[in-house]
């Protein structure tokens, strides 16, 4: 950075540059500079390709573990206002802008991004080419990386994410769980979205959620219906859930590799067909686990508020805000069953061949019979839903909370209510109608 | 769902000519469909008038009608033609008002026609403001509170309930005709009296003013199950109160937090749902208060509008494609992604840059209205820029819409600085150049707050702003040779020219580009592929920007996306944004050229900035680069793609004033050289080479000053055309009378081009004028068509109606125009298209101009003929020989006559007078085919105004030289049972003559007089032709109440002439459709 660039930038909004740097682990280097708190942090890669929406990536504790890139290019431009944060402090690692704004505009805005990350003691990097990191990551997966403003020799700084952790095979989950449960109502919803969204409604059900790093939006979703939610920590036993006789249990989203979640999963197993369950992201994977499945990890993830995922149940395509990089492998669910899935015996080897057929297969579970795949994204042919047919209870990867992202799969919680409810159509439900709910215009 | 197989026959309907308000967008949309439904295996039956489209070339339907776009012309093509369903959403306003037509007549429900995308009672909701804010109440989305008005009064009695100011809205206008906003109760008075006229419904929309709001929209499509996505949303830099079309836009928004953005989506695809779209695309526009983030919609438009182009352009997801595929039947995830062909078309695009959109103004070209920006569009033409972020794409914007600036300030274009104080009331009133004053304000001491509180322009918008200044500034005075990388890049990702660069470094801009890529600071290539590089795409559209490199050392390396392949490579240079004088007709030539040139093998690249463009949909050519047009941009292309050949005689001016740059610095030109560009360009070489070929051309001299001017004058006498040198459409031309207004013209014509002369011309008075378009190789030439023009020499090429083949003309004095092409094209050394200007006047010849590139005659005269003339010189450029390329002969007979006229933009401009003279104001053209001269152009005068006057009166009142001639085409208007109307001499003379003739007073001797008559609906037709320049007496008014009035009216002999013709054969023979398919 030579003195007249530095002279250029002295009368603009940045503030004085602090060089910064980004290593993978198979040698790429990015030169920046600094747009949030000073330090060095190593974490996995991975981008999101949400438009809007940066503040709820930032506080995202499925972040856990990871160094996130914005693929838009300028972010930070209408600020931070506190009642759209998902958690009371940042669980990411690292964040990559290409252009971080410093001087916001919105009438909601508290203060800027920068200066809250800075708060939050976020080390962050601006003036890389994203495009670039993202097409990087796209060919070589996901890397792990570090990003430091202190090494600035970028040899150094490579060896040290190739010395890194890896995030497979790591528990990030008790890093961001509750220590202790505690109870979220309606009375808990943040006022600061009032101009935007219709009061909860009271309370008809008692929740039990595992906090596996729950989204605020989600706690918030589920008191939108009427749940007065009782948040337990990850490892929480299923007896004292039991204990607390709740109408159903929701497990949430969470950071990292499913399978080191054992501590969960193990006592999902014990809750399934004892009480209505509901899983979102990690919680649909703790499900799944539960039932014996397979996991994969995808080679760079999902995160972005654009995938399409067509609902078998009614052929409609929902747009969906993703955020994950394990995946279920169908198949390991069980065999499917060719008498409830309009004679197809075989796995499809694209789950997408079931939304050409207009099919929601069922596959026979040695643990718990029938489970339904519901949901199927359209760009890869991943699967993203399921619904068991014998006992109550249905999981997505996606995230029908959004924050940030589209809203179109929020009659996902009206169908948790449904399910407790006790109805068996309790999926039956029009997506265009169900989106309007809770809206305030 | 799959495709309907139940349809064979679909009717397609186009827009019509450019007109402000709906433009080439529509081209592009109605393009795209065609191909769409043909390659679906559907028979595709088209109507449009336009014939400078793509559409409408013969090979993009089955049967292409360039006929008049009324109920009455289209039932026939469908009784003809008998299609199962009609498309109506893709040929912007004009065809949905048409399609509503032939609906509400019965005609569809009598041929059994079905409308598909969308329904009659949807397109009703979405227009019809009453019905669409029920629906909105019933959706609980707020709408600003409104009234609708039938008349002044119950206008005036809405505004009690609301306050002033007030915005109007006639009910299903182009965009938003007769709208405004009504401060008090004189303007609203005005508008509304106008609006009611305008609106087919008689209707207008008093609204709350919601001025000073932000506004956006939202694109949106969605499919026969209900599936819906947002394609793009768009952030207006200009708060409410500016039409969209007129404001700098922004893609994608920039200012919502999340639970504001998808409010306004959840809301967007309630929207079209209520309304009950049933297909396709819509835009939905909303206005959120700044101060505390509630939300109001504004409206909605139920069909694929600009704003779908642009966010087509703007994101790579194919709107209009996309919608007439659902139109047939598909649902959105049986849609492939044509960007990465390996995902879904059911998402939304997610983007990785940032476009802005700058609307490009003519108002130069109407001297005395009104250059206030308001609800009421009046931008003609806009570009596109893609930078990855505000600061670069707002500069690239900038320095695309060629009027002289290279950016944001700096460039040494801005006009000379005011104080402090002088910037307010010139940022307080939204105009063309208020984008450039705020970079004035910022620079000399305001805050960004403080032209906030001015402008209603967002903060966020101001503060990027205000950092781009602040980086030019800190340049100023620094010495180029200490301008290091670092700083460079600095420079350029804050979005500075090269040309801004030379500016504040006291270089110039050669100096500055050797410098920096000496340095090493050169863009970097990147992608428009949907996803952000989520996914790959095989699609290369590309947009330049600058980067730091990444790498391990400090040097590092760029990420290029682009693939440099081995194949030959072809360039061609498009016409940026549309303005007048630069059209659609250069785009089509492109256009042809990227085909006929990917035909010939060539691997073709095209670079333009003009997002309503066919040239810039990605499949048009090989590969897109959605660049300016400017010598640095283009260049930092050539660096990278190294072409064979780069075409720049196509776009018109635009890319012909690179050539010589281009050409200096070593670039292959593909067919007529910059030497022979010169030649032509060039007055003393161009009038050399005249006299060594022997052939006429009016006597001419060149001035710098007045005294040198009048010096001229002495030697050649009045009248004169005068000019400035390198001119486009005319602009700065005017013929002059005498020593005063001479000078008058001097001291305005040294404003429009500094560097360059003034030129005169010996004006020939009452002679015909010819156009003619060739293609020659070199050793052959090849005369595409002889265009006859209907108005008499003295009025612009553009703005004349002109026929092929000439209807008055000997064969003997064509066979003359035809030798004078081929000895011209020959010498001259064309290695292309050549066009000439005859002027003939008393059977001599004389050439009045020769253009060595594509005019905007082109796409008319392949029409006409058949001869695709630009795809022709396109393989001439590729080195094929005429002779090899089987083409008709030349000269032969048509057994028809095409007729084109000219659209004015007349009642856009309040105030601007409407009489046709050197200096060009058409928007577009329409095109008949007939039989006979009149019949044809009949037909072009049905496609402009949609009706001709049956009965009535019609007012006559012409200059004294025209008192001869006019009394036989008023005894032919007094034949077919009108009542003719006249003033003064003129009514005498037909008094004289034995024209049964009723005296009325003029303006001046009191009431009740013709002014009185035209604003009471009395006159149905005028024919009042100006007498000397600058006319402002009665003439002035009558012809500016004539257009308020919607008054058909001619303004020269020969059009009245024409007129008389065209209406007794239209009301006696009736008139046929022809389709193009019959023709050749």
């Amino acid at each position: 950075m030579s003195a007249l660039s530095e002279k250029l930038l002295a009368n603009t909004s940045k503030p004085e540059r602090t060089p910064a740097v980004l290593a993978l682990e198979d040698g790429t280097v990015f030169w920046g500079t600094a747009c949030g708190a000073q330090g060095e942090v190593a974490g996995e890669i991975c981008f999101n390709t949400t438009l809007e929406g940066y503040l709820e990536v930032v506080t995202d504790p499925s972040y856990a573990g990871q160094i996130v890139a914005m693929t838009y290019p300028q972010i930070g431009n209408y600020g931070v206002h506190r009642a759209d944060v998902q958690a009371a402090h940042p669980a990411l690692r690292g964040f990559v802008v290409r252009d971080m704004c410093q001087t916001p505009s919105n009438w909601r805005s508290e203060m800027s991004l920068p200066e809250y990350l800075v708060a939050e003691n976020v080390v962050a990097i601006e003036g890389v080419d994203t495009r670039a990191l993202v097409r990087h990551v796209r060919k070589h997966g996901a890397l792990r990386a570090v990003l430091s403003t202190e090494d600035l020799d970028g040899a150094s700084v490579v060896e040290k994410a190739r010395a890194s952790a890896p995030i497979v095979g790591a528990n990030l989950v008790q890093g961001v769980s509750c220590a202790t449960p505690y109870s979220f109502g309606c009375g808990d919803v943040a006022a600061g979205k009032d101009f935007a969204l219709t009061p909860a409604a009271p309370t008809r059900y008692q929740v039990v959620a595992y906090d596996c790093g729950v989204k605020r939006s989600i706690l918030e979703g589920l008191a939108r219906i009427g749940c007065e939610v009782h948040v337990v920590p990850w490892n929480t036993p299923a007896s004292e859930v039991m204990a607390l006789a709740p109408d159903g249990v929701f497990l949430s989203n969470g950071p990292g590799d499913p399978d080191a979640v054992a501590d969960t999963y193990r006592e999902v197993e014990k809750l399934l067909g004892e009480v209505p369950v509901f899983g979102i992201c990690l919680g649909h994977q703790m499900i799944c686990k539960a039932a014996g499945a397979r996991m994969q990890k995808l080679k760079y993830g999902h995160h972005g508020g654009n995938h399409p995922v067509a609902n078998l149940l009614t052929g409609r395509v929902e747009i969906t805000a993703q955020n994950h990089g394990f995946n279920l492998v169908f198949p390991s669910l069980g065999d499917i069953d060719g008498a409830r899935s309009h004679g197809f015996a075989e796995h499809a080897g694209d789950l997408r061949t079931w939304v050409e057929r207009g099919v929601a297969p069922v596959v026979h579970n040695a643990r718990f019979g029938g489970i339904r795949l519901t949901h199927v994204n359209l760009n890869d042919g991943t699967a993203e839903g399921i619904a068991f047919t014998d006992i109550p209870a249905f999981s997505v990867q996606y995230h029908p909370e959004a924050n940030p992202g589209p809203t179109d799969a929020h009659y996902l919680f009206t169908a948790f209510a449904r399910l407790m409810d006790g109805r068996s159509d309790y999926l039956d439900i029009d997506i265009a109608q169900d989106r309007l709910q809770g809206w305030r215009f | 769902m799959p495709k309907r197989t139940d349809i064979q026959t679909i009717l397609v309907i186009g827009s019509g000519p450019i007109v402000i308000g709906q433009a080439c967008e529509f081209d592009y949309s109605g393009a795209q469909a065609c191909k769409v439904l043909r390659e679906e295996g559907y028979r595709v039956v088209l109507v449009n008038s336009n014939p400078a489209t793509i559409m409408t070339d013969s090979e993009m339907a089955d049967r292409t009608y360039i006929e008049p776009i009324t109920a009455a012309f289209v039932e026939k093509v469908i009784a003809k033609e008998r299609p199962e369903a009609l498309l109506p959403t893709l040929g912007g306003q004009t065809a949905l008002n048409v399609a509503v037509e032939l609906a509400e007549s019965g005609a569809l429900a009598r041929y059994g026609v079905e409308l598909i995308g969308c329904s009659l009672s949807a397109i009703q909701r979405g227009e019809n403001r009453k019905a669409f804010n029920e629906c909105m109440d019933e959706l609980g989305i707020p709408t600003a509170r409104s009234g609708y008005a039938y008349s002044v009064e119950q206008a005036l009695h809405i505004v009690e309930g609301i306050g002033y100011p007030v915005v109007l809205r006639p009910s299903f206008t182009l965009g938003g005709a007769g709208g405004g906003i009504a401060h008090d109760e004189d303007e609203l008075v005005s508008i509304v009296s106008q609006g009611i006229e305008l609106s087919p419904a008689n209707e207008v929309l008093v609204e709350e003013s919601i001025e000073g709001w932000k506004e956006f929209e939202m694109e949106v499509v969605r499919d026969a199950v209900g599936n819906g996505i947002i394609v793009c949303s768009i952030e207006n830099l200009d708060p409410m109160g500016v039409h969209t079309g007129d404001s700098i836009t922004v893609a994608p928004a920039q200012t919502l937090s999340d639970v504001e953005y998808q409010r306004m989506r959840a809301a967007s695809l309630a929207v079209l749902e209520k309304v009950g779209v049933q297909t396709g695309g819509s835009n939905v526009q909303f206005a959120v208060n700044p101060r505390d983030g509630r939300m109001t919609i504004i409206e909605m438009n139920p069909r694929v509008s600009r704003s779908s182009a642009l966010a087509s352009k703007a994101t790579g997801f194919p709107i209009a494609k996309v919608a007439a595929r659902l139109a047939v039947g598909y649902t959105l995830p049986e849609i492939v992604n044509d960007v990465t062909h390996v995902t879904s078309a059911c998402f939304e695009p997610s983007i990785d840059y940032c476009v802005v959109k700058a609307p490009r103004f003519a108002f130069e070209k109407f001297k005395d209205s009104d250059d206030t920006l308001s609800t009421r569009m009046k931008a003609v033409g806009e570009v596109m820029a893609i930078g990855r972020t505000f600061e670069e794409a707002l500069g690239k914007a900038l320095r695309s819409l060629e009027n002289g600036r290279a950016g944001l300030g700096v460039d040494g274009h801005t006009r000379a600085s005011e104080s402090k104080e002088g910037y307010a009331s010139l940022l307080a009133r939204p105009t063309s150049d208020r984008i450039v004053f705020v970079g004035c304000a910022l620079r000399c001491g305001w805050t960004p707050e403080e032209v906030h509180a001015v402008t209603g322009i967002d903060r966020f918008f101001l503060d990027r702003m205000a950092d781009v200044v602040a980086v030019q500034e800190a340049l100023r005075g620094v010495p180029i040779d200490d301008v290091d990388a670092d700083a460079f890049l600095v420079a350029k990702q804050y979005g500075l020219s090269d040309v801004q660069i030379a500016f504040l470094t006291g270089s110039s801009e050669i100096v500055v580009r050797t410098r920096r890529k000496a340095l090493g600071v050169v863009p970097v290539f990147k992608t428009v592929d949907t996803c952000a590089a989520e996914f790959e795409s095989s699609t290369a559209y590309h947009y330049k920007t600058y980067e730091r490199p990444v790498g391990a050392g400090g040097a590092g390396a760029h990420d290029s996306e682009v693939h440099v392949g081995s194949a030959l490579k072809a360039m061609i240079l498009g016409a940026g944004p549309n303005r007048i004088g630069q059209g659609i007709e250069f785009d089509y030539c492109c256009v042809h050229a990227s085909y006929a040139l990917h035909e010939a093998g060539y691997e073709t690249i095209m670079v333009n900035c003009n997002p309503e463009t066919v040239s810039t949909d990605y499949d048009t050519s090989d590969k897109l680069y959605f660049e300016p047009l400017t010598f640095e941009d283009v260049m930092d292309i050539i660096d990278v793609e190294h072409p064979d050949g780069v075409v720049a005689t196509l776009g018109g001016q635009t890319p012909l004033k690179l050539a010589r740059a281009l050409e200096e610095s070593g670039v292959p030109l593909m067919g007529t050289g910059a030497d022979a560009i010169d030649l032509a360009e060039d007055r003393d070489r161009f009038a050399g080479l005249l006299d060594s070929l022997g052939v006429y051309y009016p006597p001419a001299g060149d001035a710098a000053t007045f005294d040198e001017a009048e010096r001229v004058a002495q030697r050649i006498g009045f009248p004169l055309l005068v000019r400035p040198s390198y001119v486009l459409g005319g602009r700065g031309m005017a013929i002059v009378y005498d020593i005063a207004h001479l000078r008058r013209y001097m001291a305005e014509a040294a404003k429009v081009s500094p560097d360059h002369p003034v030129y005169l011309d010996k004006f020939l008075e009452s002679a015909i004028e010819v156009d003619l378009d060739c293609v020659c190789d070199g050793d052959d030439v090849y005369v595409g068509g002889i265009l006859e023009h209907i108005e008499e020499a003295g009025i612009h090429s553009g703005d004349s109606a002109c026929c092929i083949p000439p209807f008055s003309l000997p064969d003997s004095l064509l066979g003359k125009l035809r030798d004078i092409a081929w000895r011209l094209a020959l010498s001259i050394g064309v290695r292309g298209l050549l066009n000439i200007q005859f002027a003939i006047k008393d059977q001599v010849v004389y050439v009045i101009e020769a253009n060595p590139r594509a005019s905007r005659t082109v796409p008319f005269v392949s029409k006409a003929t058949g001869v695709p003339l630009a795809k022709v010189a396109a393989r001439v450029m590729a080195g094929e020989r005429l002779a090899d390329m089987d083409l008709p002969e030349d000269a032969r007979e048509l057994g028809y006559h095409a007729v084109k006229e000219a659209v004015m933009p007349f009642g856009r401009f309040p105030g601007s007078d409407v009489v046709l003279g050197p200096e060009m104001k058409s928007t577009g053209e329409v095109m008949g085919v007939a039989r006979t001269f009149p019949a044809a152009y009949a037909k072009t005068q049905l496609a402009i105004s949609y009706e001709l006057p049956q009965s009535g009166a019609v007012f006559v009142s012409v200059a004294d030289r025209d008192k001869r001639s006019i009394v036989s085409i008023a005894r032919d208007f007094a034949r077919m049972g009108f009542e003719v109307v006249s003033t003064g001499g003129t009514a005498k003379t037909l008094a004289a003559s034995g024209v049964p003739c009723r005296t009325v007073k003029k303006v001046s001797e009191g009431h009740p007089n013709i002014a009185d008559m035209i604003a009471s609906g009395e006159v149905n037709l005028m024919v009042n032709t100006p007498f000397g320049h600058g006319s402002r007496g009665d003439g002035y008014a009558l012809r500016l109440a004539a257009v308020r009035h919607g008054v058909t009216y001619a303004t020269t002999l020969a059009a009245a002439q024409a007129l008389a013709a065209a209406m007794e054969v239209a009301r006696e023979d009736g008139l046929d459709i022809i389709a193009l398919q019959d023709l050749y």
